[in-house]
């Protein structure tokens, strides 16, 4: 708490960046891949398998993320391509994240392979630089696994400057530094920064991140809106975000997408893709916990067109059923019958359900009340035995695959 | 048309109709009140065709004069102005008068007002509702029996019977059935008068809202007459029509329990604050969720946890707990909403179960009875 209550002390905080993750995760595993130029490909055969990432040797070859294999493999011959083991990432995650959480609790993961810390109050006995040091000399000990370290007085500026140094960077950046280390960079290399903005922001002649943080305010609301002035302030290294370790908590939406291998109208098929889809939604509301109150249709046509689609709904959901029905419904009141790319389904307003319940109704409360005798016993066994004992099932269940890096579900792991 | 009134009398009874007007109306003319002398006295006359409401001021009651040189016609005024004009005029007296062309004179004092006036003849002819089949009942009990349920409606559009409170008679007994689903409020009452018998009579919880609140208590009786679509409200001065919902309203009686597991007795008051002090913590959007939890002997275990916000833990001493054992989470606006509908000193409250509905009554009595469904906790 004292953190987000001080905002005007002086913080320091850290942005721990691991390199090459996956790659990196792989050597540690088979050194004799130490070296070699490695990607890892989501699927090698098919035309979705893109390039997710790949070693420093690789990209020395030109190898990008989001290539094709195809395009990696006539640049790097000699490239060794594997499928991603998102076991073993979440298994290095998890250990990384213990680490950190011996320095400090005040960690805020932020994906697989980064995270903040905000180690103001942890600096008596050492320097900043020393604690970082001793923790990437841990992490390449232990585990085996290089990451880069920005040090800075907020997170957007330890964002900055871990990506400065790469791989086993250490980069302090203060705010004096700013005009010096940042200002010179291009605008689209600023956290925060996407595609789109920054063409936006060419329109008006901003090409650096010193001309951003130089631009009239106003114009930069007329164009960006809040978030104009929100990229000014990071710009002139003001970020009063506080490092949250709850944050990973406040999930607002749990969903899935996948790509069809071709393009097609064949509603049999898109009906298998709507149960896979809706199955991985149930299991990872299942492992948050959670129920959600709306539902989101996401359909990408074959000429890129991307819709998306939701219904609010007046209770809460968790099952399969109960979403398919819902995104069944979306899909046939809003398909207009071309042929498509990819389907996303998503819960939204999603909750835990420790903190909702279900509001019983007089005409179907029966359904529930049915299962009393089972909830009941649970709920003794809970009791005399600590935690709900059947939870840990759930917990085995879930040695199946993630899908993509992006699911964050696991990543507060660390505090078991 | 023409006629001086006593102000006072004028102003409560525009209150009384202007009730019933709604600025938005497909009927635009139901936007004004409509006012009728006759030599016998004045009727106002207020619609959203919903629901219709008539005040009649007599000439002259138990020797006092309320309205004078009476010259019979009538005339629809603009609700927009016409309450305000009344009210802030001078004079004790108001004199109304209207011309062929329908020009309106409003007089007090030295304040003089010219409007213009709708033809009343414009004006829609509200249903005739039979008052022969009728029957009589104390207004202060049709309140009581109003308040007690009405609160219980569904404001949700989703299944529009349920908006309504369901009335029966049925061997003497008048009966008011409220349920959105989540909870159910019921209230009996006989009524010996009568050997009239209507059942699946639903009055929208708006039109009984409204009633309530224009009934005044110091009247004695209330006449009710009710159509296949329509029911009257008749006290000595005052006529309320609503219009009836369509439509079967759900058999209700069944779903009440009629065994107990575990039978909690209480004080009514004691056990609304404690409940009203854990709900500050309950979250609105997440279903104000209290938890009750029996700790043996004669104390209950009231608590509400908001992660984000903290919890709150109160014991409290009940009058008996017999049965089984019990932990069971619910809304806690359900709860002191059913608590404070039940107008006695101790309370009973019977549970079957963490998943099942509980009812609440009066230690002593069966005519009052609340129902909620609880809150499945995960």
């Amino acid at each position: 708490m004292q953190n987000k209550l001080t905002p005007s002390k002086r913080r320091i905080i850290f942005h721990i960046d691991m390199n090459c993750f996956y790659a990196s995760v792989e050597m540690a595993y088979n050194p004799s891949l130490k070296g070699k130029p490695l990607a890892i490909a989501g699927n090698p055969e098919e035309r979705k398998g893109i390039i997710v990432t790949s070693s420093y040797e690789a990209r020395a070859k030109g190898v990008k993320t989001t290539m094709t294999v195809w395009q990696a493999r006539k640049l790097c011959p000699e490239l060794i391509i594997m499928r991603p083991n998102f076991n073993r990432y979440r298994a290095a995650s998890r250990e990384i994240f213990k680490m950190l959480a011996e320095i400090t609790p005040f960690i805020q993961p932020v994906s697989i392979d980064e995270g903040y810390m905000d180690v103001t109050d942890v600096i008596q006995d050492a320097t900043a630089i020393q604690i970082a040091q001793k923790l990437q000399q841990d992490i390449l000990n232990q585990l085996d696994l290089p990451c880069s370290i920005g040090i800075a007085p907020n997170k957007f500026l330890a964002k900055m400057a871990s990506d400065m140094q790469k791989p086993l960077g250490l980069t302090i950046l203060r705010k004096r530094d700013i005009q010096r280390k940042l200002w010179p960079l291009q605008v689209e290399e600023m956290y925060g920064v996407g595609e789109k903005t920054a063409q936006k922001l060419h329109t008006i002649q901003v090409e650096t991140i010193g001309d951003l943080a130089n631009k009239d305010v106003y114009t930069l609301k007329q164009l960006l809106g809040i978030n104009g002035e929100r990229l000014q302030n990071r710009a002139n290294g003001i970020d009063l975000r506080p490092v949250d370790p709850e944050a990973i908590h406040e999930f607002k939406s749990i969903g899935s997408s996948q790509t069809l291998p071709r393009d097609t109208t064949d509603e049999i098929e898109i009906r298998q893709l709507m149960h896979l889809l809706t199955e991985n939604v149930e299991r990872r509301m299942k492992r948050k916990k959670a129920a959600g109150k709306s539902v989101q249709l996401m359909i990408r046509y074959h000429d890129r067109q991307t819709i998306t689609r939701s219904k609010k709904l007046q209770t809460y959901i968790d099952t399969k059923e109960e979403i398919l029905l819902i995104a069944n419904d979306l899909w046939q009141t809003h398909w207009n019958g071309e042929p498509i790319r990819l389907l996303g389904i998503t819960v939204q307003e999603v909750e835990e359900k420790a903190l909702i319940g279900k509001q019983l109704d007089i005409f179907t409360y029966e359904n529930e009340a049915k299962k009393e005798g089972l909830y009941s016993t649970i709920q003794s066994l809970s009791e005399k035995y600590g935690k709900n004992p059947f939870q840990s099932f759930q917990q085995e269940q879930d040695t199946d695959q993630p899908h993509t890096s992006f699911q964050k579900d696991f990543l507060d792991d660390y505090k078991k | 048309m023409k006629f001086i009134i006593q102000r006072d009398t004028l102003i409560s009874s525009v209150q009384d109709v202007m009730k019933a007007v709604s600025p938005r109306t497909a009927i635009p003319i139901l936007t004004g009140i409509k006012l009728v002398a006759k030599q016998h006295g004045i009727t106002l006359t207020g619609s959203d065709s919903d629901i219709s409401i008539e005040s009649y001021i007599p000439a002259e009651s138990d020797g006092i004069v309320y309205v004078e040189d009476i010259e019979e016609g009538s005339i629809v005024l603009q609700a927009r102005y016409f309450p305000d004009i009344i009210r802030k005029l001078p004079e004790k007296t108001v004199e109304i008068h209207v011309d062929d062309q329908l020009k309106v004179t409003i007089r007090s004092g030295n304040a003089e007002y010219n409007l213009n006036g709708l033809d009343a003849e414009e004006y829609p002819q509200l249903p005739q509702v039979n008052t022969d089949d009728s029957f009589d009942m104390p207004i202060d009990l049709l309140k009581g029996m109003i308040k007690q349920t009405v609160f219980a409606v569904s404001t949700m559009e989703t299944r529009p019977i349920l908006t309504g409170v369901n009335i029966s008679l049925e061997n003497g007994e008048l009966h008011f059935t409220a349920t959105d689903s989540h909870r159910l409020a019921s209230r009996k009452l006989p009524i010996s008068s009568t050997s009239l018998s209507f059942s699946n009579i639903v009055v929208p919880g708006k039109s009984l809202n409204e009633l309530n609140k224009i009934l005044n208590d110091n009247e004695e009786t209330v006449e009710i007459s009710v159509t296949n679509n329509q029911i009257l409200f008749r006290t000595k001065h005052l006529n309320f029509l609503s219009r009836l919902l369509d439509g079967t309203y759900p058999e209700t009686s069944r779903l009440i329990p009629e065994q107990s597991k575990t039978t909690i007795k209480a004080h009514t008051k004691n056990l609304i604050h404690t409940i009203d002090r854990a709900s500050l913590l309950a979250r609105e959007e997440s279903g104000n969720i209290v938890r009750l939890a029996t700790k043996g002997g004669e104390l209950l275990e009231i608590t509400s946890n908001s992660p984000e916000i903290g919890q709150v833990t109160e014991d409290l001493n009940v009058h008996a707990i017999d049965g089984e054992e019990l932990k069971i989470s619910f809304n806690s606006k359900y709860m002191l909403d059913a608590l404070r509908a039940i107008d006695a000193e101790d309370v009973r409250i019977e549970f079957t179960g963490a998943m099942r509905p509980f009812i609440i009554r009066p230690e002593n009595g069966e005519a009052i009875l609340q129902l909620i469904l609880p809150v499945r906790t995960y």
